[in-house]
């Protein structure tokens, strides 16, 4: 009923063309189903949540070049009048922007260091007790830290704090089965106690691979160069950034305020190249798909061109509009189904090849099986319409010579 | 003949308009893509100094005891630690050397009408200039007497020296780098480099320095790094003095080697160093290890070119071979509703050879108005790449070569899809077409 036997043989009787089309399709397929993988990659790395609410926070940088002050009693009083000016909520000293990439980590330990335990590598930030309202990040289990267990020096190992804060994901990591509430670890080999355990909180490189085992230790290394963050209400932002160098400068002037950031925009620099990427892929795959559409419709334009007299011929003969449709259907359908084929082992050796050279996760079967729907779908539309031109050539036309 | 051929071409071209803009915009495409990912490849790879770079080495050393391992390829870490890079400095071999580290200061005039700002500095020995072939304006390095004596002096860039003193010659003039007040002794020429080839771990492609400033002043004025700190066992950090005695690595180091033999005699001198050091109960471990590294193999092995970018030229070169078939097909189809014209010309004498390369010509033209289009295409490609991520605006471009490969992909291209085509028609048989006519 198909007549795919007679097909078959038309399709072996001008190989070129069909082999062409059969090319185009496989490259397509091995292209745009490794593509359309790594754009979903990326994609639902950038949706990711982060933990903060990134529009009600900013950043700024305070180089400190005067010697006649001290610098941690000048950072509290800068911490008391950022946290007194109107629309600001809350605001601390920070050693590592998050989201910046630009941060400390070390390993947290079960025992102190020559004794071998289990140690995880952590993103950690050193902030007083109001860094977890400034964070604007919620306890799941625990408390903040009390103020008086915020030390303020530079001697972590010796004099340093007692106490830490830890995500959800570090607790899990560190004792997988166990409440990790009130447990003692080690940072640079000093034992702190888990006193809070927060959810999601993202560590100053989210794409990096310590992405979510973050902590805050409450500590107050006060140097010349030295961060602090802000967090406001939404609408008051921009209004609080604007002013927020002259109001440091009003306090003290021997020193520069840079990048005053929006915890937004310190992300979206941070992600610029994976934004980059992802648009680059977007714009190859849009094009690559038009320019394999018209390239089976110009195909089949070719090939009825070159048919004319014998679809006038099978017209004449009493071959229905649609039996001269449903030829170039099944047609377009063979060789679309054997460019697919192909084009899903490319795509998976592709895919190998690209994992074995660059860091990429290996490449999921449902987008091999997704892309091959889509392009037999386009192709389909791109055959129809020549097709049904096709089926209106006047049988008389077998009676003419060209 | 090409002449002809040419004019035919155009007569062609001009007869199927609709077919050949597709086949001409098909290539457009196909190179635009390419090269748009192409260019910022090439850029981002491009030796960046290359009538030299064979001859500046980066040394590292092994400094771990045995049992410890580095997150690098090789196990090597990738700077050296404070009193490495100053004992390398100080040992007596005569070739130019220096260790470097970028940090930043605030600057001002130290009067209330300049604002302070905040600039990037780089903290190296007088030989840095010389090694990196650094084109001066105004003054020359400090003095080694000036670097002996820790006398505070700067080499200050052609963007300050304009914003501060009007681009006039500023040598002598004093600046504020912090509190401390600095001699200016020279002022260099605004640095054009894709790449930040000397010091990639604060981001190869970041800005350069705008203040130089001798290394000795790190020390007394306990200048921290702007880049990594990394330690390999714990060591308490409590301040500068501990830092410069630890063995955690932070700086980096340049050693310029003309020869194979200085090469060999420094690669010696290393190893002595190694084996001196070990005496001195540091370096505790079974086989010494260093390694030398040329800037090109220095690039090379930190993976300056990105991973994105290579996947996306590998990509795009694919798109290029999809356009290739898809006008091979248009072309088909093009030349062979020609055939019964063929004909007629075979007939009335003209040689296989003739109707071949009149085809040739004709795709040829289609292939280099094409690639003109492509550049236009890539141009505004580069333009999206720099308009989404400022890191890019001095890798998003062209240069000349980019700009001579673009119509030369595009013809070999265009060749190849029309080989085919071009065979098939000049095989054709007069014969037939006469007899129907």
């Amino acid at each position: 009923m198909l007549d795919i036997k007679p097909i078959f043989n038309a399709i072996r009787r001008s190989k070129i063309g069909a082999l062409l089309l059969l090319l185009q399709i496989a490259l397509t397929m091995a292209i745009v189903s490794n593509a359309a993988f790594m754009i979903n990659d990326h994609v639902s790395y950038l949706r990711e949540d982060t933990g903060f609410p990134e529009k009600e926070i900013f950043s700024l940088s305070v180089m400190t070049f005067g010697k006649d002050r001290t610098l941690s009693q000048q950072a509290e009083l800068d911490e008391t009048m950022i946290r007194n000016l109107p629309g600001v909520i809350d605001a601390s000293l920070i050693q590592a922007v998050p989201l910046s990439g630009g941060g400390s980590s070390s390993s947290v330990r079960l025992k102190p260091s020559p004794e071998q335990s289990k140690s995880i590598n952590v993103p950690y930030y050193y902030m007083d007790d109001h860094g977890l309202n400034t964070f604007g990040i919620k306890l799941i289990e625990g408390r903040n830290f009390r103020p008086e267990e915020v030390i303020v020096g530079n001697d972590f190992t010796g004099s340093g704090p007692n106490t830490i804060i830890v995500s959800h994901a570090l607790a899990k990591a560190l004792f997988p089965d166990g409440n990790a509430l009130g447990e003692t670890v080690y940072l640079k080999n000093r034992p702190l106690e888990i006193i809070g355990i927060v959810g999601t909180m993202k560590s100053p490189w989210p794409n990096g691979m310590r992405d979510k085992t973050t902590a805050i230790v409450p500590f107050m290394d006060v140097q010349s160069y030295q961060h602090i963050l802000v967090r406001t209400d939404k609408t008051e932002r921009a209004n609080v950034m604007a002013n927020i160098e002259q109001n440091m400068l009003d306090i003290y002037d021997k020193r520069v305020i840079i990048n005053v950031d929006g915890l937004d925009k310190t992300k979206e620099n941070y992600d610029a190249t994976d934004v980059l990427m992802m648009r680059m892929l977007i714009v190859l795959v849009v094009i690559l798909l038009l320019v394999t559409a018209l390239g089976i419709f110009g195909l089949t334009q070719f090939n009825i061109s070159k048919r004319t007299k014998q679809i006038g011929t099978r017209r004449a003969l009493g071959a229905r509009k649609s039996a001269i449709v449903r030829y170039f259907l099944v047609e377009n359908t063979m060789v679309c189904i054997a460019g697919l084929l192909i084009g899903g082992i490319a795509a998976v050796v592709l895919g190998n090849v690209m994992m074995k050279s660059y860091s990429i996760a290996s490449l999921e079967p449902e987008f091999i099986v997704g892309t091959a729907v889509f392009i037999f779908a386009m192709s389909i539309l791109a055959v129809i319409f020549p097709a049904m031109r096709a089926a209106n050539i006047s049988p008389s036309i077998a009676t003419r010579s060209i | 003949m090409f002449l002809h051929y040419i004019d035919l071409s155009w007569r062609s071209i001009k007869r199927t308009p609709v077919i050949s803009f597709l086949m001409v915009f098909a290539i457009a495409i196909g190179i635009g893509l390419t090269m748009t990912s192409l260019s910022v490849y090439h850029m981002m790879s491009m030796d960046p100094i290359p009538h030299k770079s064979g001859a500046i080495f980066y040394p590292q050393l092994n400094i771990m005891d045995d049992g410890n391992e580095w997150h690098s390829s090789d196990n090597l870490p990738y700077q050296l630690t404070y009193q490495d890079a100053v004992n390398l400095y100080n040992a007596d071999i005569p070739v130019p050397k220096s260790p470097s580290f970028r940090s930043g200061f605030s600057v001002h005039l130290n009067s209330p009408d300049v604002k302070p700002t905040m600039e990037p500095a780089r903290l190296v020995n007088r030989e840095f200039f010389t090694i990196f072939d650094r084109p001066f304006i105004y003054g020359a390095p400090w003095s080694l007497n000036s670097q002996d004596t820790h006398e505070y002096v700067v080499v200050i860039s052609e963007k300050i020296n304009n914003r501060l003193f009007a681009g006039k010659d500023s040598v002598g003039q004093h600046i504020y780098l912090d509190n401390n007040s600095y001699r200016i002794v020279g002022v260099t020429a605004n640095w054009e480099h894709h790449v930040k080839y000397y010091d990639v771990n604060n981001g190869a492609f970041n800005s350069s320095e705008q203040l130089y400033i001798p290394f000795g002043i790190g020390a007394l004025e306990e200048v921290t790094t702007w880049g990594n700190l990394n330690g390999w066992k714990h060591e308490a950090l409590k301040n500068y003095q501990d830092l410069m005695q630890s063995e955690h690595v932070w700086l980096q180091f340049w050693v310029q080697l003309n020869t194979e033999e200085e090469k060999q005699q420094f690669a010696n001198f290393l190893m002595t160093y190694m084996e001196d050091q070990r005496e001195k109960g540091r370096f505790n471990r079974e086989a010494l290890e260093y390694k030398l590294r040329n800037v090109t193999e220095w690039l090379e092995y930190n993976s300056v070119v990105s991973e994105d970018n290579r996947i996306l030229v590998g990509l795009s070169f694919m798109f290029l071979l999809v356009c290739v078939s898809n006008i091979l097909g248009l072309l088909l189809a093009k030349f062979l509703k020609r055939a019964p014209e063929v004909g007629v010309r075979r007939a009335l004498g003209a040689s296989k050879r003739h109707i071949f390369a009149q085809h040739i010509v004709e795709v040829s033209v289609i292939g280099l108005a094409g690639g003109l289009l492509g550049i236009v295409i890539a141009q505004i490609g580069l333009w999206g790449i720099r308009v989404t991520n400022s890191y890019y605006d001095d890798l998003a471009t062209m240069d000349v070569s980019m700009l001579l490969a673009a119509p030369l992909i595009a013809l070999v291209a265009s060749f190849l899809a029309g080989l085919y085509p071009a065979w098939l028609v000049c095989r054709t048989q007069p014969a037939i077409y006469l007899k129907s006519q």
